[in-house]
């Protein structure tokens, strides 16, 4: 009896020791996460009716970096960024849903503080891409840095105005309550000097508001200079620009790089524009949702960059997959 | 945990140790190195499997390349191309315009067929004149088709902007056309869609997480599926190490869990890399520990019941010669015989049959001294009775003679005479009863001439009883008592009986006397008959040495019993001593 006592209790401890160190020994590692269900990223709007091109490269970021580490991702998101509380609407029901983590590109920095803390508070881990809220509940804020871009933008502007010293610059925003149109105001704001600025004009994110807000402005004649801080509006003073042939009278310095705004810059309307990471942003916004959901630390801050584009550089190998995805061609 | 240690201590508990942990040791080992084995072989095998799929891909990239560029040298004999560039034919030119078309329409693979003049003017499909904020002769591609004398050209992927507002990633095919006549050639332009080689590079990827790039023959990302990762350093792929391994033996590269697989393409001298994951290699890595592991625990089993017995074959002859040996203590000498041992074991077992052999001989031998020593003393006392008699009767013969009682001294000392005789008897220990009675009668013949008229004898005895053996004298000391202690001191004539009976396989003989009886010291003596015999009293003495030397002779259930009882006189009384014997036939 003993003795069978005995040859069990060796028998265990055997397979407990051989169990263990087997699986020590897995070969395919295999640590990606296992969820229940998948991250949700409420977009600012979605791609599907939509000619923003910018979001179907967060998309694709998003998807690579889904599958790099292996987990589902679930895209939602209004149909038009100007859709704010249509957004708060889907990440209120998105709460209810308890997903392992929230990615949101917020379209009021005010409007989506609350259900950004609601679903902290009922233990969802919240990463803002692209706009962040007024919130400091968020783990981590993916973002190209909008002040530095905006900088970048004014920087550019007086560069181009250097011979002209008298020119004023006109700011076309695409909307006032929104972080990247605040961030990027202020970051031009800081390249230019004070009395250089002609003004902001708010455009509702709306390429023709912003085509009629630029004639407004070209009536001006001490205004050289003009900064657009998102596509839309960007396309709006183009064509404004292109419109009134005052091209040559006017530095234009745009955002992001859609098709058109590319050939705007080839003909020489616009003279620059300062595309952000799209893609490394929905990359890194999955990849830091992850390593949170695995309990490791992350960076409650991370920059995407931005680059200037201009005629001379749009075609250098480097920068051609950033300005024109691969996907669209 | 003591116990445990103490446990430790046997002999199958240590056994058990050390083959356990020998055969979990060798276990262990044989699954380590047979899962890597099994792992290495399985990657190997993958990896193989990726090769041939790689270099698939690079065939087909080829052969698809190749076909454009047969597609070149076919547009190149169109006697059209010749007239459009050293005459501008503008019949050639719409001809070549509607080919041009013909060719785009037929293959949707190709984005737009170009022939530059080196004027800088150009035909196209649909016309479109190409863009003016391009300057086509700084081209990479119009530079390399220059350079090349006729070969056709294969770039890079690229964005081609030749068309305003419309970019398209393209793989551009440029081939330099002569033209007679004229120092510069014209450039034909074939830009093949890059989606193409892409969905190539997409449908043969291994496992989920898989996937295939390309790099130019400087190094240079031609095709990856997260470019903007590695353009802004997110991401980074061994470039280097890749371009290296293509030309080592095997041409993979391995990371600490993914694989590159390498092949080259020939006609473009593309690298095109296929990245495997091991957590793709094999899904069912747990089914195969559980099976390891199942397979540890069967052999564990075995190895443990083999150990088992292995253990308990060595310590259970050793156990049963342990129960022998434990039987020395009770002074059993068991012999352990012939185990079912080891030799070692048996041979132990046969040291200490021979040993306790041995000893029961040496006790057998010491025990036969100790029966000797005793036979002696018995011959001693047996002497004892003689001198005691010899002085008694002598002094009666000496008496008898002063008295002139001549017939009476013969008669005396004749019947001493016949004592002795029976009494040495020559040695035998055992007489038959007769002898012995003759004796006791020679001594009563002697002992009633010296009493006269003190006591009568009566002897009984059956004649059946006649030839019983018995120990010589038995009986005479008893009359001697009964004369002595019973009969002498009376003032009547005494009786003295002497009897016989069977009684089933003994016979009891019988001295009675209806003397005074013995008093109680003399009789408690007589009881105690373990004690040595002191000679300071000598009654009784006599009969204490029968009662003895018959159970010496016979063993403890013989000797002799005491009774009195009452008569019906009331200073007498009846002692009567029964001697009692086996009947005869085993003594």
């Amino acid at each position: 009896m003993r003795y069978l006592v005995f040859f069990i209790g060796s028998m265990a401890a055997a397979l407990a020791l051989f169990l263990v160190l087997t699986f020590a020994l897995n070969p395919g590692a295999n640590d990606d996460l296992e969820l229940d269900s998948p991250i949700v990223v409420v977009m600012k709007a979605t791609v599907e009716g939509q000619p923003m091109n910018f979001w179907t490269v967060v998309q694709l970021g998003i998807s690579e970096a889904a599958k790099e580490f292996g987990v589902d991702v679930e895209i939602i998101g209004p149909d038009h960024e100007r859709q704010i509380h249509r957004q708060v609407n889907m990440v209120n029901r998105v709460i209810e849903n308890r997903p392992p983590a929230l990615i949101l590109a917020a379209s009021d920095y005010n409007l989506l503080a609350e259900p950004v803390e609601k679903a902290v508070s009922t233990g969802i881990p919240v990463i803002t891409v692209d706009s962040g809220v007024n919130s400091n509940q968020t783990i981590s804020f993916i973002a190209t840095d909008n002040v530095a871009a905006g900088m970048k933008a004014g920087g550019e502007v007086l560069r181009l105005l250097s011979t002209n010293p008298e020119g004023r610059v006109a700011i076309v925003s695409h909307v006032r309550e929104t972080a990247t149109a605040i961030e990027r105001e202020r970051g031009v704001r800081q390249a230019v000097r004070p009395w250089e600025v002609a003004g902001t004009w708010y455009c509702e994110n709306d390429e023709d508001i912003a085509y009629e807000k630029t004639l407004e402005i070209l009536q001006d004649p001490t205004v050289q200079g003009i900064v657009a801080l998102n596509e839309l509006v960007t396309l709006g003073a183009a064509r404004a620009i292109e419109d009134t042939q005052s091209q040559n009278r006017i530095a234009m310095v745009g955002f992001d790089n859609a098709p058109e705004e590319l050939a705007y810059l080839e003909r020489g309307i616009l003279d620059a524009t300062v595309v952000q990471r799209p893609y490394n942003m929905g990359y890194m916004a999955v990849k830091t949702a992850v390593r949170a959901l695995k309990g490791k630390e992350v960076e409650s801050w991370i920059d995407t960059g931005s680059v200037l584009i201009t005629a001379n550089n749009m075609f250098e190998r480097d920068y051609q997959e950033l300005l024109f995805p691969i996907e669209d061609y | 945990m003591r116990r445990i240690v103490r446990r430790m201590g046997t002999l199958e508990s240590r056994f058990y140790l050390i083959f356990t942990l020998v055969f979990f040791a060798t276990i262990l080992t044989m699954q380590i190195i047979s899962t890597r084995f099994t792992i290495t072989s399985v990657r190997s095998a993958i990896l193989e499997n990726s090769r041939q799929l790689t270099d698939e891909l690079v065939e087909q990239i080829d052969s698809y390349i190749a076909g454009m560029v047969r597609i070149s040298q076919a547009i190149m004999e169109n006697p059209d191309v010749e007239d459009y560039l050293a005459y501008k034919n503008v019949g050639a030119e719409e001809r070549l315009a509607s080919r041009f078309a013909a060719y785009i329409e037929a293959r949707d693979d190709i984005s737009s067929v170009i022939l530059f003049r080196p004027d800088g003017d150009a035909v196209s499909a649909d016309g479109t004149d190409p863009s003016e904020y391009t300057n086509v002769k700084k081209a990479s591609w119009y530079r390399n088709a220059l350079s090349s004398e006729g070969r056709t050209m294969v770039s890079t992927a690229y964005v081609q902007n030749l068309i305003p507002g419309h970019y398209s990633w393209v793989v551009s095919l440029s081939t330099a056309v002569p033209i007679p006549g004229q120092r510069e050639p014209g450039v034909l332009l074939v830009d093949l869609k890059f989606n193409r080689i892409k969905e190539l590079c997409e449908s043969l990827v291994v496992g989920e997480k898989g996937y295939d790039f390309i790099l130019d023959a400087g190094g240079n990302y031609v095709f990856h599926p997260s470019q903007q990762l590695m353009f802004s350093e997110i991401k980074q792929e061994p470039v280097a190490d890749v371009m290296r391994v293509y030309f080592s033996e095997s041409p993979v590269h391995r990371t600490q869990n993914q694989s590159y697989v390498v092949a080259r393409s020939k006609r473009t001298g593309w690298y095109v890399v296929s990245v495997l994951f091991d957590a793709d290699l094999v899904t069912g890595w747990p089914y195969v520990h559980l099976m390891n592991a199942l397979t540890g625990l069967v052999l564990f089993l075995i190895v443990g019941l083999v150990t088992n017995f292995i253990s308990k074959g060595i310590t259970r002859p050793l156990r049963r010669l342990q129960e022998v040996m434990q039987s020395v203590e009770t002074g059993e000498f068991l012999l352990a015989g012939d185990l079912d041992a080891t030799d070692e074991i048996r041979e132990l077992a046969r040291e200490y049959d021979l040993m306790v052999g041995r000893i029961g001989e040496l006790m057998e031998a010491n025990t036969r001294e100790i029966e000797l020593k005793r036979k002696s003393d018995l011959k001693a006392l047996q002497a004892q009775i003689n001198p005691h008699f010899l002085y008694n009767t002598l002094d009666s013969i000496i008496w008898m003679g002063e008295m002139q009682k001549s017939d009476e001294v013969v008669k005396m000392t004749s019947a001493l005479s016949r004592l002795f005789r029976i009494s040495i008897s020559k040695g035998n220990e055992i007489i038959p009863l007769r002898s012995e009675l003759e004796h006791v009668r020679s001594y009563l013949t002697i002992q009633e001439m010296r009493y006269k008229n003190k006591f009568r004898y009566l002897i009984d005895i059956p004649e059946d009883l006649q030839d019983v053996p018995v120990l010589k004298i038995t009986l005479q000391p008893l009359v001697e008592n009964a004369i002595y202690h019973g009969i002498r001191s009376v003032d009547y004539t005494g009786l003295i009986e002497i009897a016989g009976k069977r009684e089933g396989n003994d016979v009891l003989l019988t001295v009675t006397d209806n003397g005074q009886g013995m008093d109680r010291a003399v009789l408690e003596k007589l009881l105690q008959i373990t004690a040595p015999s002191e000679s300071g009293n000598k009654a009784g003495t006599g009969v204490r040495n029968v009662h003895e030397r018959i159970r010496l002779y016979f063993g403890e259930g013989y000797g002799l019993s005491l009774e009195e009882k009452k008569a019906h006189q009331p200073e007498t009384k009846m002692t009567r001593i029964t001697i009692r014997i086996p009947s005869g036939t085993e003594a």
